[in-house]
């Protein structure tokens, strides 16, 4: 069944198209930066890219930045939301549960695919900003320069760039989770991807208002740029660890009411 | 599944409620130890919270940024001439690498390492709000009979003793500070400074997580990279530029209650008075400086504009620019009264007072 959903969604147009849109930005950003050579000033833009135009293999950094704050949630958000209430609002939910395989099983399946996606889409944007990087931009291959300002080796600029990429799938996790458990409740795809961004869009609110800081350490979003720590030297652990480590928890507590919903609704579609 | 979610998000507040082991450490005591901290190394990340909107001149933002915003610091600290303090923010990193001769700031989204050779004046930074250095310096004048116990917390895991100052000059705008100080190395793990009759902090600055053992050497010192721009500090500051261009005026022993100080390296033109956490600084402006800070001042809700001059104040921080017809322009500023501001402003020479 894994097999198979995996196979309906990476045959689908409509994914690759999503994922061929979400890297529409970076490359635009990127020939606009070339053509203009003109740099965030300090301060302003997304993470690392004020430092493009230095080093042009930070660019897949930059690229996930660009897309992380909006775009890519909007990407999780509509696959993990299409996930069942696309099935019950097709009218199909109702075979898929005939076969023996059951609703737990689907479930897994549709995670996992949804999960695939994620690793997928956060590889293409950090692949894609790659060849934008260093052809477009004059690269650093031998050695890079941390946050800090202490000397990266290209083994560990390699290996830093992988935890980030691995940090940034791991963020959109809990996107994944808010749409997935939205699927379970309604028919409406549009409802669940919607529901999953609206709790987006209200924790990054709250997230810029000083009088919500005591419940920030706990909006899905706080840790979300935290990929940047990678780069520092030494690494600093402690929002990364953090920002794991809630995502974990909104996976977890999401996906096991996802699961008591499903497993526990009378299908109608 | 509400009671697990519920147990989960309670888990960090349960555990800050954990109760801290108090200390039979007199006062006295406690100040001393935290006065003989500073060769104590450590590594920690600490984060400082300020609510003074000071209204500056554009050559001071930074400054004002520093008291007004939430900063966020990694710091590793060998000594008091071997000490590292990042400011992090979400795309970016500041760094202040302390030695010998001076201190490296580097700024990565500038790409500019700057470096800033030893001073007797310069301007607040970073480093200077770590719980720890900020902690020291509040104490270093504190007398014995303006310091109390206020038993124990539980700061960054770590049970802490809790220390209040209380300025006893009538001139002082600030109520109390409260230090909270770890049991076991005498560093400073939070300080709240709060302004006379203030329930809330106008300035809090704390370590989020603290390790009480000496970082390495290499993770303190600072190598420019390669591709950085190395600069000096202009003139070393605004402060000391301002310094040269000011005029020399006689000021009096005493202001507002307050007597005069002596310090080295500071500019003959500017007074300093006070003593702890009650000082009033007095300098002469020129009168282009003025009328940039002027501009400033007015457009604060809470300026007070009178014959005495302009007046305004950010919780504990009180501020005065004044210009007599006939003088050149005068501020006055530091942690005392608007009215004590009022008195000294009367007591300075060109306005009728005795030098």
């Amino acid at each position: 069944m894994i097999a198979v959903e995996l196979r309906k969604l990476f045959r689908r147009p409509r994914t690759w198209a999503t994922i061929a849109v979400l890297n529409a930005l970076p490359v635009l950003v990127a020939v606009l930066l070339v053509l203009t050579d003109l740099a965030p000033r300090p301060g302003e833009g997304p993470p690392f890219l004020s430092a493009v135009l230095r080093n042009g293999a930070l660019y897949p950094l930059a690229a996930l930045a660009i897309v992380l704050p909006l775009f890519l949630p909007i990407a999780v958000a509509v696959v993990a939301g299409d996930s069942i209430a696309g099935e019950a609002s097709a009218g199909t939910l109702r075979y898929l549960l005939a076969r023996p395989a059951g609703r737990t099983r689907l479930l897994v399946a549709k995670l996992i695919a949804v999960l695939a996606f994620v690793l997928v889409t956060v590889l293409i944007v950090a692949g894609v900003g790659y060849v934008l990087g260093t052809t477009l931009f004059d690269a650093q291959p031998v050695t890079g320069t941390s946050v800090s300002g202490t000397s990266l080796t290209p083994a560990d600029l390699g290996g830093r760039t992988l935890m980030a990429i691995g940090y940034v799938a791991v963020s959109m996790l809990g996107v994944a989770a808010f749409a997935l458990f939205f699927s379970t409740l309604t028919d409406s795809p549009l409802g669940a991807t919607m529901g999953a961004l609206a709790v987006l869009v209200a924790s990054s609110l709250l997230f810029t208002l000083d009088a919500a800081s005591p419940i920030a350490p706990y909006l899905p979003t706080r840790y979300w740029l935290s990929f940047v720590d990678f780069f520092r030297d030494p690494i600093h652990w402690r929002d990364i660890t953090r920002g794991i480590a809630l995502q974990g928890v909104y996976v977890g507590v999401l996906l096991a009411a996802a699961w008591a919903n499903f497993t526990t609704k009378d299908i109608t579609s | 599944m509400a009671a697990l979610v519920g147990v989960l998000v309670s888990l960090p507040a349960l555990a800050g409620l954990l109760p801290a082991s108090d200390a039979s450490v007199s006062a006295p005591d406690l100040r001393a130890a935290v006065l003989a901290s500073d060769t104590v190394g450590f590594s920690g990340f600490a984060e400082s919270a300020g609510g003074l909107d000071l209204p500056v001149t554009d050559q001071l933002t930074s400054v004002a940024d520093l008291f007004s915003d939430r900063t966020r610091m990694r710091v590793w600290w060998r000594g008091p001439i071997d000490h590292r303090v990042d400011v992090i923010s979400a795309g970016g990193e500041t760094g202040v690498h302390r030695d010998l001769m001076g201190s490296w700031a580097w700024e990565y989204e500038r790409a500019t390492a700057t470096r800033t050779l030893n001073s007797a004046l310069a301007l607040p930074r970073p480093p200077d709000l770590l719980p720890s250095t900020l902690g020291r310096r509040l104490l270093s004048e504190a007398t014995v009979a303006e310091v109390s116990r206020i038993g124990a917390l539980r700061v960054a895991g770590r049970d802490a003793l809790g220390l209040r100052l209380t300025p006893t000059e009538p001139a002082s705008s600030v109520g109390r500070v409260d230090i909270w100080v770890d049991a076991d190395t005498g560093l400073p793990l939070k300080v709240e400074v709060f302004g006379k009759g203030a329930a809330l902090p106008a300035l809090e600055t704390r370590f989020l997580d603290f390790d009480p053992s000496a970082p390495d050497p290499s993770t303190t010192a600072f190598v420019a990279p390669p591709a950085a721009a190395i600069r000096g500090a202009p003139v070393t500051d605004v402060a000391l530029e301002a310094g040269r261009r000011i005029r020399p005026v006689p000021l009096p022993p005493e202001l507002a209650g307050l007597p005069r100080r002596v310090l080295t390296g500071v500019p003959p033109g500017i007074g300093l008075f006070g003593r702890g956490v009650t000082l009033l600084a007095v300098v002469p402006l020129p009168s282009r400086l003025a009328a940039g800070l002027r501009d400033a001042l007015v457009q604060s809700p809470d300026a007070v504009v009178d014959e005495a001059g302009v007046r305004v104040s950010a919780g504990p921080v009180a501020l005065m620019l004044l210009d007599p017809p006939g003088h050149g322009p005068y501020v006055l500023t530091g942690t005392v009264t608007l009215d004590a501001l009022a008195d000294a402003a009367a007591q300075l020479p060109e306005l009728g007072g005795t030098p």
